[in-house]
Parts: structure tokens; C-alpha cells; sequence
């Protein structure tokens, strides 16, 4: 969504929710990083670039307008990680690829993008790891619980 | 092609903690192919996922389990299209799901 049409988005979840209902809001925070795991152990890390700064300033914008105009209060608020773990770069390349059939927005293009971009160092990190390494897209996201207001 | 998606359940775990769907009558806007609504429409009272892409659609409709098809209803539409035809004050929740 763009912004004109996520403060929009909201405005109408607000019409549609009962007096006593919430909104539950998922979206990703800024923080991604592509690592590789053996077992609980992470060998290798590396932070995604900022690539995608403008689509989450943009979710917390249209959130903080509809709070400032009183339409909705945040009840609670948390982060969580989302972990992604593929058994080999391409599997993961294969796995954004089709997540993109049915995203309109350019953030998992961009994460494929980047995997492949860094895909022999991480690569050699998992030969390093030795067998049954795997390949981690680890995204940071936050959940949000809004009440809203009358 | 072996992929694991959040075997950690922290997106559960994190959901769950914030809301019991018991009873709810939930609208889940991008649901994409109901990852996450099979984690949760077991125990709501109803549930309106709406996609405006198909595949996604089409994925979640091959995978509905027997024993949520009279609970959830999939429709392949935009949440613009989808709350022009809706009346007001229906749903107990409203899940964005990594869609804002």
C-alpha cells in the first residue's frame, strides 16, 4: 500500500470493527540479515541493507496518524523475530521467487536480490559450517494490538 | 524444496499473547496463502481472509483443511473493493497481516 491508501486502509478497519474490537497490525521493522546456522550456532551474519527504510516509515507513519487523530489507541505493542531457513542459497532464492508471485511490494524482490549478491560468501560459510548448515533469512517484525476509539 | 518457515513460532506465540481468537469473528486482510490463518481460525468463530492475488487464493483453497471450510471464506479481492461492499461494525478483530 502506499501512504495515502494505508491511512485510508485504516480509517475504513476502523468502520468495519466493533466498538469493542482490535486491530492487530504485523509488519516488518527495520532490521533483516542473512545468516547461517549449524544447529543452534550462528556462523555467519550479515545485515541486509536498509533497501526497504521507506516502506516501513511509511507503515509507522499512517499508524501514528490514525493514533494522533484519536481512531485508534495502541494497547500493546511487541517485536519479534521471523526466521526464514532454507537448506541452500538457491532454495531460498526459490522460496522469495515465488513469494513475489503474490507480494505487490518490492521488499522480497529486493531481499532475492541481495541473497544472491552475497550468495557466495554465504555459500562458502555453509561449507564451512559443515553438513546440515542452513541458510536463515532473519527478519525483524513487530506486532501491534489497536483498540479503537469512538 | 525444504523451507522453514518460523519453526520457532514466534510469530504465534507473539499473536497469541496479544489476542484469544475464541469466539471472534476476525477479518484478515493479505492473507496471502493462509500461512498464518491455519495457525489461528481453529479456534475463532469466523473468518474472512481477503487476497488480491489469486495465486495466493488458489494455494490457501488447495490447502483448506475439511474441518475449517463452514469457519473461513477466502475472497479474492482488495481491501479497497472489499470495504466499499461491507457493512460497519462486523468484526471483533481485524488482522493486518504484513500487508500495511
Amino acid at each position: 500500500m502506499v501512504h495515502a491508501g494505508m491511512v485510508h486502509a485504516l480509517e475504513e478497519i476502523h468502520r468495519l470493527l466493533k466498538p469493542d474490537g482490535c486491530l492487530i497490525d504485523i509488519h516488518p521493522f527495520i532490521g533483516e540479515f542473512i545468516e547461517v546456522h549449524q544447529g543452534r550456532k550462528i556462523t555467519f551474519a550479515e545485515a541486509v541493507p536498509a533497501f526497504n527504510d521507506e516502506d516501513i516509515r511509511q507503515a509507522e507513519d499512517a499508524l501514528a496518524r490514525v493514533v494522533q487523530r484519536q481512531l485508534f489507541l495502541i494497547e500493546r505493542a511487541a517485536p519479534f523475530d521471523f526466521l526464514i531457513y532454507a537448506s541452500s542459497v538457491v532454495e531460498l532464492r526459490a522460496y522469495f521467487d515465488e513469494a513475489n508471485a503474490f507480494d505487490e511490494s518490492s521488499r522480497d524482490e529486493m531481499a532475492a536480490a541481495w541473497v544472491l549478491e552475497l550468495a557466495p560468501r554465504v555459500e562458502e560459510a555453509m561449507r564451512a559450517a559443515g553438513e546440515g548448515a542452513e541458510v536463515v533469512y532473519h527478519e525483524k517484525a513487530k506486532i501491534s494490538r489497536m483498540k479503537p476509539r469512538r | 524444496m525444504i523451507i522453514r518457515i518460523d519453526p520457532e513460532n514466534s510469530e504465534t506465540h507473539a499473536l497469541f499473547d496479544l489476542l484469544d481468537f475464541r469466539g471472534q469473528r476476525v477479518l484478515e486482510i493479505g492473507s496471502g496463502d493462509a500461512r498464518l490463518t491455519w495457525r489461528y481460525a481453529g479456534m475463532a468463530a469466523h473468518v474472512t481472509a481477503i487476497e488480491p492475488f489469486s495465486e495466493g487464493i488458489l494455494k490457501a483453497q488447495e490447502n483448506l483443511p475439511d474441518e475449517l471450510r463452514d469457519r473461513i471464506e477466502f475472497h479474492n479481492t482488495s481491501f479497497e473493493e472489499f470495504a466499499a461492499a461491507s457493512k460497519p461494525s462486523v468484526f471483533d478483530v481485524v488482522i493486518l497481516s504484513w500487508s500495511l
